[in-house]
């Protein structure tokens, strides 16, 4: 009855140990959540048309700028209504999973 | 006991493997596998994130009779001459390559739910653990009275892409200016609710580019009312004055007939004879497997949980997109998308144990008027009283300045290179 805990158990431990050093943000659910921006925001990196490259940014700036979504002084209704409805923690995990994409992007 | 503590160190080896590639859990048994029905924007995000996320835990097979995916969405642009055919259509090469997904180029005929197995026409029977149902729509060709699939040609519907998008094409480019089309817009639910209005929009951007602004487009639409019909009747009356006559049911009072042979469209307040062009876009239901496999209630479409996009009758299937009822979601690519990414999470935890989140869901529908006036519609969802509830909604407004429009655009197109590089990536 134990076993289906271990590996969600196990994944929290591994990445708390490998993420020393790295952002708070629970890379994880980041990564979940990441889904819902990479329909339109291309996790390649790439820019098409009025989309931005959201991949690599420092933590502190993707913060401030889905908070300013959220807060409404930004004023893209899609982003309005993406980041109303994310935590505090949300936006951290979302920070730290596009964040550690940035090798992969800036790459040539 | 013994048994137990085995498995749990294999458990635990396997995964600390994984974890190396930085890949999600995974528990050290057979390889399960899922089968997915439908190559267009639910089946092939579905079939790409769960072998993507799995690492190869898992395998997958899609299903898909088609030699390439031509998207429904933008198909409206093709029409105005926005966008090339070439650049709505593409391969599923780089999706099987990358992400090493089976494809198999076949039409599945049958599911045995009892054994697990989807029958494909050739013959082939594909076992799986948890089955991917995404075949979006099938049209009620006895839905408006004296049109048929046979009569598709004369009168075509152009609401699966393909031969109908060309065809659709060639004969608005042959209406001769002063020509009459006639649009029969289609009764909820189906798919793409501006679509229909979009698609008037282009028609008439594609006739005044051509000099020929002496036509006119009658929509004759069974609903009061429409998706961002403000909007469009806005956009209609400044780009296309006197070009397009929207008339709803208490104006026309039904179609009573169609004749293909002589494009005649008979209502009950107008007969319009020798048009140019009729564009019938009839009812619609889920597609034949999943009515012929049981999936489907009286409605035509397919109950899921709105926490898991899982068949309300059968716990190893998944139905997605157009297909399903999806509560307050329409039928869009940018839905089914989403709802891929939520069941694709749930068949994971189920047969990887990897990790679950609470469902969450999100579309939006962008629109062209004219040539940089794009309008948009849309909103985050979840599950909430037995449905998928939206728990916040937004659409254009009237009136916006130009340079808005135009940027919306923008975000269109980048939407769009974005969802096909998200589902065949």
């Amino acid at each position: 009855m134990a076993l289906p805990r271990l590996p969600a158990m196990s994944v929290g431990l591994l990445l708390a140990s490998a993420s020393t050093g790295a952002p708070a943000g629970d890379r994880e659910l980041g990564e979940y959540l990441s889904a819902e921006c990479v329909t339109c925001h291309q996790i390649s990196g790439h820019e098409t048309g009025a989309v931005p490259r959201i991949t690599g940014w420092p933590d502190d700036h993707f913060v401030a700028v889905m908070n300013a979504y959220k807060d409404k002084h930004r004023d893209n209704p899609i982003m309005q209504t993406i980041a109303g409805r994310l935590a505090a923690e949300e936006i951290e995990a979302l920070a730290a999973y596009f964040g550690a994409v940035q090798s992969q992007s800036v790459a040539k | 006991m013994d048994f137990n503590r085995r498995q749990l160190l294999t458990g635990t080896a396997a995964l600390a493997g994984t974890m190396m590639l930085g890949s999600p859990a995974v528990l050290a048994q057979a390889k399960p596998r899922v089968v997915v029905i439908g190559g267009g924007a639910g089946g092939t995000t579905a079939a790409r994130y769960i072998a993507k996320d799995s690492a190869g835990a898992i395998a997958v097979t899609l299903v898909e009779p088609n030699a390439n995916y031509q998207t429904c969405f933008h198909s409206n642009l093709y029409l105005g001459g926005v966008r090339d055919y070439a650049s709505i259509t593409h391969e599923y090469t780089a999706l099987t390559k990358n992400n090493g997904i089976e494809l198999v180029r076949d039409r599945a005929t049958m599911i045995d739910r009892d054994k697990k197995e989807v029958v494909l026409a050739g013959g082939r029977r594909l076992p799986y653990d948890r089955l991917v149902v995404s075949p979006g729509i099938d049209l009620k060709y006895d839905s408006v009275p004296g049109w048929s699939q046979a009569a598709e040609e004369a009168m075509p519907h152009a609401w699966k892409p393909g031969a109908q998008t060309l065809l659709l094409r060639k004969r608005l480019d042959a209406v001769p200016n002063g020509g009459v089309i006639v649009m029969i817009a289609p009764p909820n639910p189906y798919r793409c609710p501006p679509g229909p209005y979009e698609r008037v929009s282009m028609m008439a951007h594609s006739l005044k580019a051509a000099g020929k602004d002496r036509c006119k487009i009658f929509v004759i639409d069974p609903k009061e009312t429409f998706s961002k019909q403000g909007l469009f009747q806005e956009g209609w009356e400044k780009h296309y004055k006197g070009m397009v006559e929207w008339l709803g049911p208490k104006v026309h009072d039904g179609v009573k007939s169609v004749d293909a042979a002589s494009g005649t469209v008979v209502t009950g307040f107008e007969t319009y004879k020798n048009a140019a062009l009729v564009n019938v876009i009839p009812a619609q239901m889920a597609g034949a497997i999943a009515r012929d496999s049981g999936l489907a209630n009286a409605s035509g479409f397919c109950a899921i949980d709105p926490s898991s996009m899982k068949s309300a009758v059968d716990a190893n299937i998944y139905v997605l997109g157009d297909a399903c009822i999806a509560g307050d979601m329409p039928k869009s690519a940018f839905s089914a998308n989403s709802q891929a990414k939520v069941a694709a999470m749930m068949i994971r935890g189920e047969l990887v144990a990897a990790r679950t989140f609470p469902a969450r869901y999100t579309n939006t529908c962008w629109s062209l008027i004219d040539t940089d006036d794009c309008v948009k519609v849309g909103g985050a969802y979840e599950a909430k009283d037995g449905k998928i509830a939206a728990s916040s909604t937004f659409v254009s407004k009237t009136g916006e300045t130009a340079e808005l429009r135009k940027q919306q655009q923008a975000e269109n197109m980048g939407w769009y290179a974005g969802i096909t590089a998200d589902m065949l990536g």
